[in-house]
């Protein structure tokens, strides 16, 4: 969480009227900037020195050759190998859009990923930013995140800096047929060791694909990493897991503290009543 | 199961393996991930456990309410594998304990009497070098958020870990003649109750028998879970789940928090 | 930008000069305004129907409009053409396809959500306010007749010891603590934006038999391949609903933008794309200073 640290009061109605006065106009513009933060995350980037520049946006279509879903066993290596290339695709759009607005990164990247039973699609939109007034720099320089402008903020602060988007995914059949047949015979509760080999497997194969990602941008660390898993829509028997995270590095030479401050609020937390949890 | 001293598989091997050369993966937040820092730690990788677990199996007397102690059992000995791997992870990174960690249970298109139970969380190493583990010798864990472990820290007590009692419990049926007697009635089912305050003890009891055994002086975020999961209504499991915590320190000060109205909505 | 106030229905007259106001505010909002020297006088909308030539599902019957002649091309817009690599194999083979950008469908758009806009402003401006905020925007087919409706409504609003009304009145859908916020970093609104793109896609044989997974030879060689047609079209609805919105800002910029693109798919890679960049056109009053860097908090809760 983060408060500002009070300032000089501001006279809020004298600045409104101010800001409608005839000839109010600033020196330096606002510079046909378009971006998608909120005024909060505004004044966090402001607060370290950057700023929006542009709202861009990067999409990638991978067809998934047909057949690759038919019941087998072991990983879909057709559909993890269309993900990957999918975001890939996107994620390098995204970088030549932002590297073309005088971007030196994006944040706030809304991920919408489908995986459909033929093509993977991928669509990435986000706000370039940038050290206030700095030059333009090559695509490949640019940084690409899903965090926030605040966490951003926050990771800047405390000497961090973000390299760009690490994923993996892997896509497998879940025993089914055999499982079926082996539960029948079972008389007792235990571990179905196979199985549990295979899900395990399929997990950290995305993990350690997202890993060596992070390598390739020459990270130390993935912060903020998501796992989704969970069987496909449109076939049952086959599920996927898909892991992604912000690949970062020591900016500084060791790490800042941030020393936070404890603060008790004095609101009321909002209580909702739901007709169905009283029965 | 393959390989070495644990039976995590060969998969893990290659990716811990390059958590070990000094990547670290955190599924942590951004504010958590600098709170761990705050307090001396540091994330070293993601981490987890899994197992799939038969747990269709136990006869049951439909007007009698009991434990149903082999699928009991089973519940416990499947998230416990669970745990068991993703600890194994966590020490096989060198780390001082998990923090974060969630329990999911996973079912698939292979029918209700198995399930997949996962443990996931973020290993974590002191950065003063001085070990943190457990009465146990392992790698503590905890499900506390990032923000509650450093309150906690500021508190001066440290987790141990992360203490589970379960007990899947048969609820008797009434017979026909007792439900029709009661229809229209404000009252008390004296089935259900027993049955239901038999089972959450039952659950405590063994969390905090888990605590005893690693020495811990209390335990923090305790939650009780009622799952029917796949069994029908009349079988639920009890689980409760909390962090045991011991003094890690002498006397410390907290310094006073400030206190706020917060202006948005 | 105001038309003739006769345009707004007779009840629009009765209530907008009558005393007390109403307004779609929260509680935190109103007492926001009021911090802000903005005292609201009224709850104004704008509304208005608009007939689409092909809005309804089903699209243009149009039986193959021939290479550069789409309506679109013909204004410059946004047109592309996919032969088929295959040469002849068959009547069903797919000779080519087009991506083409929807002008028409644009058009009234832009004609049905500035017509509500106009309105709303009018309403406004009878009131003698200097500005509308809050707004909010909606857009609604009327069930399967092709036509949409278009209403936007607001809160007009004075500025207390400010300058007279003039006829040039400020919008933005933001309201509360965020707008004051706005004002503080040294922002004043100007009014809001809202672009459409609206793109077709008829897919060409390659696209086809990739969106189909195919793998007769014809598409691919069973590795995964990029669809070249669709990302093509998804790209410039995206472009083309920034560059309108941006075509729009006269060196202002665009504060807390909304992006969003919604694809209905007819039949295995025919598509219909639209985009809409909705967000808010500001100006800068007081040079450019940044706060100090925020003070991190952990809550107990």
């Amino acid at each position: 969480m983060s408060e500002r640290a009070p300032a000089a009061p501001i006279d809020l109605k004298a600045e409104v009227r101010r800001a409608f006065a005839p000839n109010a106009n600033a020196a330096n513009d606002a510079g046909a900037t378009t971006s998608d933060l909120s005024i909060d995350e505004e004044l966090n980037l402001h607060s370290i020195g950057w700023e929006p520049v542009e709202l861009v946006s990067g999409v990638s279509l991978f067809s998934i050759p047909y057949g690759s879903w038919n019941w087998g066993q072991g990983e879909i290596a057709t559909a993890s190998v269309a993900h990957e290339r999918a975001f890939r695709g996107a994620i390098t759009r995204l970088h030549h859009e932002a590297a073309r607005a005088g971007g030196h990164g994006v944040v706030g990247v809304h991920i919408e990923r489908v995986v459909h039973a033929t093509h993977v699609e991928v669509a990435l939109v986000g706000t370039a930013v940038r050290p206030v007034g700095a030059k333009t720099i090559s695509f490949d320089a640019v940084f690409v995140s899903d965090l926030s402008a605040r966490d951003f903020t926050l990771l800047m602060i405390a000497g961090w800096e973000p390299l760009g988007l690490a994923t993996g995914a892997s896509f497998v059949f879940a025993p089914r047929r055999s499982m079926g047949t082996v539960l029948q015979q079972q008389t007792q509760n235990v571990e179905l060791t196979n199985f549990t080999e295979a899900m395990y497997s399929a997990r950290e194969s995305a993990m350690e694909r997202m890993q060596r990602a992070a390598l390739d941008l020459h990270g130390t660390g993935v912060v903020e990493v998501k796992v989704v898993e969970g069987p496909t829509r449109f076939a049952m028997h086959a599920v996927g897991f898909v892991a992604w995270g912000t690949v970062v590095r020591l900016a500084k030479a060791e790490h800042q503290m941030i020393q936070p401050m404890m603060v008790v609020p004095l609101n009321d937390a909002k209580v909702d009543f739901d007709a169905a949890t009283l029965a | 199961m393959s390989n070495s001293t644990n039976d995590l598989p060969q998969a893990t091997e290659h990716r811990l393996e390059e958590l070990e050369k000094g990547l670290f993966t955190s599924d942590l937040s951004v504010n958590e991930f600098l709170l761990i820092k705050e307090v001396g730690f540091h994330p070293v990788g993601f981490v987890m456990g899994s197992s799939i677990y038969h747990t269709g199996i136990q006869a049951r007397k439909w007007s009698q309410s009991q434990e149903l102690t082999k699928l009991t059992e089973a519940m416990y000995n499947a998230r416990e594998l669970a745990m068991t791997r993703m600890e194994e992870e966590a020490a096989e990174l060198g780390a001082d304990g998990v923090v974060g960690v969630r329990l999911d249970v996973n079912y698939y298109e292979w029918g209700k009497d198995a399930a997949e139970f996962i443990a996931v969380g973020t290993a974590v190493k002191a950065e003063d070098g001085v070990s943190r583990l457990n009465k146990a010798g392992k790698p503590f864990t905890s499900d506390l958020s990032g923000q509650d472990f450093w309150t906690l820290s500021q508190t001066g007590y440290a987790p141990q870990g992360l203490v589970m009692g379960t007990c899947v419990y048969h609820i008797a049926h009434r017979g026909l003649g007792q439900t029709l007697s009661t229809t229209g009635q404000n009252v008390e089912l004296p089935n259900f109750t027993q049955a239901l305050y038999e089972a959450r003890e039952l659950a405590m009891t063994r969390m905090q028998d888990e605590a005893n055994e690693l020495g811990a002086s209390g335990i923090v975020g305790v939650r009780l879970e009622e799952k029917s999961h796949q069994w029908g209504s009349h079988t639920i499991e009890f689980l409760a789940i909390g962090t045991a915590v011991t003094k890690s320190a002498e006397d410390v000060t907290l310094t006073k928090p400030v206190t706020i109205i917060s202006l948005d909505n | 930008m105001a038309g003739p106030t006769s345009d707004l229905p007779e009840a629009a007259q009765r209530r907008l000069t009558s005393g007390a106001f109403s307004s779609g505010l929260s509680v935190s909002d109103f007492a926001a305004c009021l911090e802000m020297g903005l005292e609201p006088v009224g709850l104004v909308q704008g509304f208005c129907a608009m007939q689409v030539a092909n809005y309804a599902m089903g699209g243009y019957t149009m039986g193959g409009f021939a290479q550069g002649m789409t309506p679109a091309g013909a204004q410059g817009g946004y047109v592309q053409n996919y032969q088929c690599p295959h040469g002849m194999i068959s009547a069903e083979h797919r000779m080519w396809g087009q991506n083409y950008q929807q002008t028409w469908i644009e058009s009234a758009w832009r004609d049905g959500f500035n017509s509500a806009y106009r309105r709303m402003i009018e309403e406004a401006q009878a009131l003698g306010a200097h500005g509308v905020l809050g707004v909010v925007d909606s857009v609604a087919p009327l069930s399967d007749t092709g036509v949409v409706e278009y209403h936007l409504t607001g809160t007009a609003v004075t500025i207390l010891d400010g300058p007279a009304a003039t006829s040039d009145v400020w919008s933005t859908y933001l309201a509360g603590q965020r707008l004051a916020k706005v004002f503080e970093a040294g922002y004043a609104p100007v009014s809001i934006i809202a672009a459409v793109a609206s793109i077709r896609v008829w897919a060409s044989c390659v696209t086809e038999y990739l969106m189909e997974g195919t793998n007769f030879g014809w598409s691919n060689t069973g590795e995964p391949t990029e669809i070249d047609q669709i990302v093509s079209a998804q790209t410039n609805a995206r472009d083309i609903a920034r560059a309108r919105a941006r075509a729009n800002l006269h060196g202002d910029a665009l504060h807390g933008a909304s992006l969003e693109v919604a694809t209905r798919e007819f039949s295995r890679g025919d598509l219909q794309i639209e985009s809409r960049l909705r967000g808010n056109r500001i100006r800068r009053f007081k040079d450019f200073d940044p706060l100090a860097v925020p003070k991190p908090t952990v809550r107990l809760s």
